[in-house]
């Protein structure tokens, strides 16, 4: 069931009337919240409601058991068990035939027949989303951040359908709690939670969907069938693509999670606007780069080492969070760049008499400016099927300028002035119009609610294109 | 209060906002909502899709409520996006190559300066096919490709009515005068339902004689309509599925194109993919060994599409079929 369709939209009316309806009374809340959401995840495909379900006996057998034990040893033998079974999971579902292609391809280098054959395993939308929050509440429980809550809260944690399959990934000290108290159905967020459903739509269904039918598809597909002006446009064009999809997305489930009364965590902070990538990691996908800081990049040692060993850190830790996107190489390439690039930018900051400049407009326009770029050339890999694919793709924007240009329209140009524009409008500027919005009466409200719809349905193409982030 | 000074608002407002926003918007899209209900898969769902989308048009246009979206169509130059078109226009019966086979065509030369003009067409299943032979043909200046990949998801000859393809080949046709069209279709015709039926017909199930004599009709009228403008056809057939019985409908469908085709040599060729992607034992396989061993991921997670490497292997069968019709290469001697 996807969000910007009429199924979703009845599907989501009953449920929210409903779920106000018994917010009163928690114990019918909870239930009735984990059968709307199992039914929503079914829409995909039941089988792997089964697959939740596991996932959600998993961690909460184990939070238990962590959370009665007091010997340390115990407890670490538990939460490793845990970790067995939901990375055994993800392992299993998303890289296992990567893991039999690449030792099969390693192998055959050396003529050796590797007796391990791939299994054309289908992957469960959503998992690499639930496996991390899973893993998350087990290893809060484990730290003694967070102690387990009954098995209700925790499997409405885990199954919420706002988040189940692209997230945001909600911690569980910020939902659970959430789920503990009634929501106070005199006050909620609506202006804030249509103007995020709005611009969500709009950035989904008209902008990242008119520029991967108008040039990206077209550019990655076939480079060498075009210029290179098309080809640097077509790759800027993704990465506006690649943000409107996932920030459409999240806004989305921000939205529905708030008319539901509940809060999720930002997920993007205008992230083209970043100065550097350091910057930009702060703003891209927040719940995930936090999830690989807390769980991944802390517990390898973060910078607690010296210089090389925080350098290591960080090219674990992007490279994990690559392959995380995708079970391939160009996604362990994507997370290399930034890696480097992250690790190179510490170097500069830490070597003997650096001196922070104060920013002034040209410095940070040039340095927004090259963080673009290197965010873009990583997208080159991240969006490419493969190395030769992206390698055709990056000569060919250097070898065919001159060449006629029909893709680079004014379409396209302005679709991407608004993916990226939309990062630099003043904060003050949503805020304004959210107010103004809460001011109206609510059938004036409507009307402007069903005329975003209007704009939105009759400038997007026929039929809804996936989310990219589905796939992860 | 909340942050920028908006208020907060009851739920009660939060559900009847949503609602009326919702019911509003209903009427204001009725065309577009009529037009998806009328393109889905047939069952249950089309047929409540409609009962309440086509009184919501009768009352959208009524009340003048379909204007704004008339309008803003129009605005973005697409007024015929609500249209639903169910007219398969084919070749006349008369003289038809298939009836009265035409002699083959004298192999021609291309070249640079007189280059082989490519169109590719067809359901999702043509899209990496038609980038590899892109790609490929990128590499040969003797051949230009008329426009862009027309592949057009959830489409077929079945279903003129969620795009009509039949128009769409002919006006192509006119306006781009391709020397060669490169088509694959089918992927989503492995049902029964068919609209655009003439006048007073009804077909059976999928695999009838009814239903296959109407699709070979429409795959027949489409070879004429291109091959009669002078193209060379190169069909492509459909691949095995990992789903069996998906294989079996396919297997039906590639049956009629190969048939059509070889009534009409020299103007169209069929290429048989089923065997490319087979596994050891015959059946389905992501994943097929290439001549080092090496595992090669060939189809889609979904068991349907093409992986680049697929798309890779059909564009070079494609280019042999080309080659027999065009001589593409004699250019590289001379010049």
């Amino acid at each position: 069931m996807l969000f910007p369709t009429a199924t979703f939209a009845i599907f989501f009316m009953v449920v929210l009337a409903l779920s106000w309806l018994l917010m009163p009374r928690g114990e019918r809340w909870r239930p009735f919240m984990i059968v709307a959401s199992f039914v929503f995840y079914a829409g995909w495909d039941w089988r792997f409601c089964f697959l939740l379900a596991f996932s959600i006996v998993w961690n909460q057998v184990f939070a238990i058991a962590l959370h009665n034990r007091r010997d340390e040893r115990t407890r670490k033998w538990l939460l490793a068990g845990a970790l067995t079974g939901d990375l055994g999971l993800l392992a299993y579902f998303k890289y296992y035939d990567f893991f039999v292609t690449s030792t099969n391809n390693l192998f055959a280098f050396g003529g050796i027949d590797v007796p391990l054959e791939a299994r054309s395993i289908i992957l469960p939308v959503g998992i690499s989303f639930f496996t991390f929050m899973g893993i998350a509440y087990v290893v809060d429980v484990y730290r003694l951040d967070f102690e387990p809550v009954g098995f209700g809260k925790f499997a409405a944690y885990l199954s919420f359908f706002p988040h189940l399959v692209a997230g945001p990934i909600v911690r569980p000290g910020e939902l659970i709690p959430q789920f503990s108290s009634p929501r106070d159905p005199r006050y909620v967020d609506t202006s804030r939670a249509f103007f995020l459903i709005g611009t969500g739509l709009f950035m989904k269904v008209v902008v990242a969907n008119f520029l991967a039918a108008n040039i990206v598809d077209e550019v990655f597909g076939a480079p060498n069938q075009h210029s290179s002006l098309e080809v640097l446009v077509g790759v800027y064009a993704y990465g506006v693509q690649i943000y409107a999809d996932f920030f459409g997305y999240t806004n989305m489930a921000i939205g529905i999670a708030l008319l539901l009364g509940f809060t999720f965590p930002q997920n993007f902070d205008a992230p083209y606007s970043a100065t550097s990538i350091t910057d930009f990691w702060r703003r891209w996908h927040m719940t995930l780069s936090r999830w690989l800081r807390d769980y991944l990049y802390i517990p390898l040692g973060g910078n607690r080492g010296g210089k090389l060993f925080t350098y290591r850190n960080l090219m674990l830790t992007m490279l994990i969070g690559g392959l995380w996107h995708g079970a391939g190489w160009t996604f362990i390439a994507w997370g290399a760049i930034h890696g480097a690039a992250l690790v190179a930018e510490r170097w500069w900051r830490e070597r003997p008499g650096f001196v922070e400049r104060p920013w002034t407009r040209g410095r940070r326009a040039w340095h927004r400016f090259a963080t673009f770029q290197v965010v873009c050339f990583a997208w080159v890999f991240f969006r490419s099927d493969s190395f030769a694919d992206a390698w055709d793709l990056i000569v060919r924007m250097f070898t065919a300028w001159g060449e006629p240009s029909p893709l680079v329209t004014g379409g396209v140009l302005a679709a991407i002035a608004v993916g990226i524009g939309s990062q630099y409008l003043p904060r003050r500027f949503p805020l304004m119009i959210m107010a103004r919005f809460s001011r109206l009466p609510v059938p004036a409200q409507a009307a402007v609610l069903s005329l975003a719809l209007l704009v939105t349905h009759a400038m997007g193409p026929e039929g809804v294109a996936p989310f990219i982030y589905f796939q992860f | 209060m909340a942050e920028g000074g908006r208020r907060l608002h009851s739920a009660g407002s939060a559900i009847a906002v949503s609602l009326a926003g919702l019911l509003i918007a209903l009427l204001l899209n009725a065309p577009g909502l009529h037009k998806s209900a009328t393109i889905q898969p047939a069952g249950w769902k089309r047929d409540t899709a409609l009962a309440v989308t086509g009184p919501l048009e009768s009352v959208s246009g009524a009340l003048l409520l379909d204007r704004p979206r008339r309008a803003l169509k129009a605005v973005f130059g697409r007024s015929e996006d609500d249209q639903v078109d169910t007219a398969v226009v084919l070749a006349p019966e008369e003289p038809a190559i298939g009836a009265a086979p035409a002699p083959p065509p004298k192999r021609e030369t291309v070249s640079p300066k007189h280059k082989l003009r490519l169109w590719i067409a067809g359901d999702s299943f043509v899209v990496v096919p038609g980038e590899s032979l892109l790609r490929a043909a990128a590499e040969n200046r003797a051949i230009t490709s008329v426009g862009k990949i027309d592949g057009r998801i959830a489409t077929g000859l079945e279903r003129p009515d969620v795009f009509n393809w039949f128009t769409h080949v002919r006006d192509e046709v006119r306006s781009k005068k391709p020397g060669a069209v490169v088509l694959m279709f089918g992927g989503n015709d492995d049902h029964g339902f068919m609209t655009g039926l003439p006048e007073g017909t009804q077909i059976g199930s999928f695999g009838s004689p009814s239903w296959q004599a109407e699709y070979r009709r429409r795959v027949a009228g489409l070879m004429d309509t291109i091959a009669r403008s002078g193209a060379f056809v190169v069909w492509i057939g459909l691949p095995i599925s990992r789903d069996a019985s998906q294989t079996q409908r396919y297997d039906t469908i590639n049956a009629i194109v190969q048939q059509e085709a070889a009534k009409r040599p020299g103007h169209v060729a069929y290429l048989d993919t089923y065997f490319f992607f087979a596994g050891d034992d015959g059946g389905f396989s992501e994943y097929i060994a290439d001549d080092t061993g090496k595992l090669v991921k060939m189809r889609a997670d979904d068991g349907v599409h093409f992986e680049r490497p697929a798309g890779d292997l059909i564009a070079e069968k494609v280019l042999e079929h080309l080659e027999k019709r065009y001589d593409l290469t004699s250019w590289r001697r001379s010049s």
